[in-house]
């Protein structure tokens, strides 16, 4: 199966970082622009129109979610992958909740970083086996808002997808080990960014707030 | 704190310049009252009308830019300070005190806003017209010193704040150097003299640093546990084990006989699956190990190989707990670990 080319705009503050990753990602991606801070990055993305944006969650001058929220009103098409070093929680849930579609650690394999690459463009969600541990604990404790219990709980299925994808399972090895498609393993992880993303659960500032001073 | 701007009243209350009218918005009283005020100290010395001038100097329009208002401040100062002495002087105060207070005050005054060296001379100017008048007065040898010490605070005082401010941050910055000197340049260092344990001691580092950077645990849980057992199989046997947390438990005897099975289950991967990473899940019952190795047949291990029969799957059954093996060859390996 061959994939269309993907444009990706690679936003890090670390040189050597955005080097590496030159280096390492594979077939079907085109790095077309660089940037090393959310001013340029803002500029950069407008002007290109990529397909795809690779994004530190902390930059130089601002923080990720930051490149997020100046870009998506005018290039909603333009998806965000936040690709980070970073172990704070709330940082992350930070990028997430502003619009990117998912985050995956540095240390990822060339092979799996372009493979994530593409299913973002797809439309599709990446979460890796750290983000799905983050949002697990962000959705545990507590009872849902009042406002809107759909979005402020996961189903028991979602919960299931995600403790395997947080077990360091892939998407196809979920599908056969649960007996479902791929697609609806797909579509599961989306719903869970969609609730990550629209819940105004509380738990989910208290959640940020406490581990912030454990 | 912050003291609100006065400012001239634009021009439709005002009589002269909307100084009392301005001064009056900002203190809330009536400005008859205001305007009272400074027709009666016109009388001491004419101190009113050289006061009013002063505040004309020094309260800007309300649409005076800022540059505008610097230059005024000092030329309001001034004047503001000799309407102040004609007062005190009018009504009757010693000369001898008064002035210094005032020059030194203005200077006080001048020190913090405006020009430091002009604000200095007046301190040191005020104080020296205070020793001059009273040069023979047994008060003077008890203010002096006094005046001298206070004048000292004020010039001295933002400084010696500012100087212990940044020695603050220039320890901070010590620190930070000496913890990057004792670990990363350290083990920069020995990776090139090392380059077969580039890895290992890379990796080594990260963890170091990562638990200085994000403090993020209370020590003595499981996940802590489980985390410093990883930690030590990736010493051991150079591989990577990403560990990943959702919730926390005490580290109970159960929890610990959990931490155990789950180490073993680490080093078999470690050991037979052929692959350098390792993935580890920890919720507050339970722990998985996975790696995508060469895997094997369950059924066909010998019944008397330890690791899996005795660490594992003995020690979980001892705590009511169970271990579950998932493996094909070619397939990987999970360990399901629950109490």
């Amino acid at each position: 199966m061959s994939l269309p080319l993907r444009r990706v705009v690679l936003v890090d503050d670390h040189d050597l970082f955005r080097a590496g990753v030159r280096a390492q990602l594979g077939a079907g991606v085109e790095i077309v622009g660089e940037a090393d801070s959310v001013a340029d990055a803002v500029q950069l993305i407008k002007e290109l129109d990529p397909d795809v944006v690779l994004l530190d969650v902390h930059l130089g001058d601002g923080s990720g979610d930051a490149v997020i929220v100046q870009v998506a009103p005018e290039r909603p098409a333009v998806k965000f992958l936040a690709l980070s070093v970073s172990d704070a929680p709330e940082d992350v849930i930070a990028v997430i909740r502003a619009g990117a579609r998912g985050y995956v650690t540095k240390a990822i394999s060339g092979a799996e970083l372009t493979d994530a690459v593409h299913r973002v463009a797809d439309g599709d969600a990446v979460f890796s086996p750290r983000l799905a541990g983050f949002v697990l604990d962000a959705f545990r404790s507590g009872e849902a808002t009042a406002a809107d219990p759909e979005l402020d709980q996961l189903t028991a299925r979602e919960r299931e997808v995600l403790q395997l994808i947080a077990r360091g399972y892939r998407y196809k090895e979920i599908a056969a080990r649960l007996h479902l498609s791929p697609r609806t393993v797909e579509s599961h992880v989306s719903a869970v960014l969609r609730k990550l993303q629209l819940s105004s659960r509380h738990e989910l500032t208290r959640w940020a707030a406490e581990r912030r001073l454990i | 704190m912050r003291i609100p701007q006065v400012e001239r009243s634009p021009r439709d209350d005002a009589v002269v310049a909307g100084i009392c009218a301005g001064i009056a918005q900002t203190v809330a009283v009536d400005v008859t009252f205001v305007r009272l005020v400074f027709a009666l100290l016109a009388f001491a010395s004419g101190a009113g009308i050289v006061a009013y001038l002063g505040a004309w100097a020094l309260l800007p329009a309300p649409d005076d830019p800022e540059p505008a208002r610097r230059r005024r401040r000092i030329s309001g100062t001034v004047l503001l300070v000799w309407s102040g002495i004609l007062a005190l002087g009018g009504l009757g105060l010693s000369n001898s005190i008064v002035l210094p207070l005032l020059v030194a005050s203005a200077g006080a005054v001048l020190l913090r806003r405006e020009s430091r060296t002009l604000g200095v001379a007046l301190i040191v100017i005020g104080i020296v017209i205070f020793v001059g008048h009273n040069s023979r007065g047994s008060a003077t040898t008890l203010l002096a010193p006094g005046a001298v010490g206070v004048a000292l605070i004020v010039i001295a005082g933002p400084w010696a704040w500012r100087v212990a401010n940044e020695r603050a941050r220039a320890e901070e910055r010590a620190e930070m150097a000496a913890r990057v000197h004792d670990s990363v340049l350290q083990t920069l260092t020995l990776i090139q003299k090392d380059p077969d344990n580039a890895r290992r001691l890379a990796r080594r580092q990260e963890r170091e640093l990562r638990a200085w950077l994000y403090p993020a645990r209370a020590s003595g849980t499981l996940a802590d546990a489980v985390d410093a057992a990883a930690a030590e199989i990736e010493e051991l046997h150079g591989v990577t084990v990403e560990v990943v947390h959702t919730g926390d438990a005490p580290l109970d005897e159960r929890a610990r006989a959990l931490v155990l099975a789950a180490r073993e289950a680490m080093a078999n991967a470690a050991k037979h699956s052929g692959v350098e990473e390792i993935s580890v899940f920890v919720e507050p019952a339970a722990v998985y190990v996975r790696d995508r190795g060469r895997g094997f047949d369950p059924e066909a291990v010998a019944a008397d190989r330890r690791g899996l029969s005795e660490s594992i799957r003995g020690r979980m059954e001892r705590v009511d707990g169970t271990a579950r093996i998932t493996s094909a060859p070619g397939e990987g390996t999970e360990v399901e670990l629950q109490l």
